[in-house]
């Protein structure tokens, strides 16, 4: 471990006495944050919706999800139909939910009343909607899911309970872009 | 980087006589070994590609998974959906919340359909769900989920219900179910392991409830 951090070490001071190579792999590491930055971006697009991508959290939708499941949510303008799931958010509420859409009724005017509910749960999400709140809105909708990839969320989960970990990883994968002779 | 594959994990004391010549450049770390440029790789760059490798080969056979049952074009049927009995139609109020009134409807059903032949290795569940469809003056389309039940195999994908009671009642929030013309449709959301979602329908059939509350 100590010569791999010594070897590393030795690797990045060699990068400081040559700006040239160390503007090079620094361009490199740019790069693939960038190229990072434009599939989110890019999906974004594609999908109109804010976050393309959620991980799943909780067990309310098993046995069809599981938390960790990888949800990959689109969020087009056709109506919302009952039996879709969907991403919602509610107001003051920082995680948004994947349940169910089990009621809809649309105005005239194109408008949704939409009730939503959890595969697992015994009843209805009104008691998690905002006070007073009886009804979700196409607003408050951030997604629809269109395909589900499984375990791979965990990744994600893990990172998150241990904020340490990310920035070890992160500081660690840059590094040794930094440090990468190969490519 | 691929050629780092074939090597086992702890391999790292060997070291290739004929290349070790060419190779003694001051960036040499112990614990590594040599690729065929005689340069080495470390094991984090081992780590690195083994990892990445191991993602793309499962993230390959998760989208073949997907598109395997692309041609699976049978879906299974139904053969019969009707109302068996109405039980209850009568104009409630929400007791936890003020001032919200709708009109309820209990009924129960009968159901028979087979829907095996929608299985195949790539679906996890079916969540199958009976929707009442009816407009009213307030809204020009109401769905409303009064039945489901989760199918995790193919053995139960028969269903032959009689009298079948509702899991949710019919409510209406806008007070309009006397004398409305209410259509049944049985849905079904296959589920796979990995890739997309997708629903089926078959057979509605219609009944017009009674112009008087129960």
């Amino acid at each position: 471990m100590e010569e791999i951090v010594q070897g590393q070490l030795s690797e990045l001071k060699k990068l400081w006495r040559s700006p040239r190579m160390l503007l090079s792999q620094s361009l490199n590491l740019a790069m693939i944050v960038f190229s990072a930055l434009m599939i989110w971006k890019g999906l974004m697009f594609l999908t109109k919706s804010e976050s393309p991508v959620v991980v799943v959290l909780s067990g309310s939708m098993e046995p069809a999800f599981q938390r960790g499941d990888i949800l990959f949510l689109n969020n087009q303008d056709d109506p919302i139909r009952v039996g879709e799931i969907v991403v919602f958010k509610i107001k003051d509420r920082d995680i948004p939910i994947v349940h169910r859409v089990l009621e809809v009724h649309q105005k005239e005017d194109g408008k949704v009343e939409l009730l939503t509910k959890g595969d697992n749960n015994r009843v209805g999400d009104r008691g998690l909607y905002a006070p007073g709140q009886l009804w979700l809105n196409r607003e408050d909708i951030l997604g629809r899911a269109a395909g589900t990839l499984r375990y791979l969320g965990m990744v994600t989960i893990i990172l998150n309970d241990y904020p340490m970990l990310k920035y070890v990883l992160v500081g660690i994968m840059g590094l040794f872009v930094l440090t990468n002779k190969e490519s | 980087m691929a050629e780092t594959g074939r090597e086992t994990p702890n391999a790292g004391m060997e070291v290739s006589p004929s290349r070790s010549g060419n190779a003694t450049d001051s960036d040499s770390v112990p614990g590594a070994v040599w690729n065929r440029k005689g340069k080495m790789h470390t094991f984090w760059v081992r780590l690195n590609a083994v990892v990445f490798f191991g993602f793309t080969v499962l993230l390959c056979l998760a989208v073949l998974t997907a598109f395997s049952t692309y041609g699976h074009g049978d879906y299974g049927s139904v053969q019969q959906l009707n109302v068996n009995k109405l039980i209850q139609l009568r104009r409630v109020r929400d007791n936890g919340q003020t001032g919200y009134h709708y009109d309820q409807a209990l009924f129960n059903f009968d159901l028979k359909a087979d829907l095996s032949p929608a299985f195949d290795w790539n679906i996890k569940q079916l969540f199958v769900f009976l929707v009442v469809e009816y407009e009213s003056k307030k809204n020009v389309l109401s769905q409303v989920v009064v039945w489901d039940r989760i199918i995790e195999r193919k053995e139960d994908a028969v269903l032959d219900l009689e009298a079948e009671f509702l899991d949710y009642p019919l409510r209406d929030p806008a007070v309009e179910l006397r004398n409305k013309n209410i259509t049944l449709r049985l849905v079904w959301d296959h589920m796979p392991l990995t890739g997309t979602l997708f629903m089926r329908s078959d057979l509605v059939n219609s009944t017009i409830l009674p112009d008087q509350y129960t």
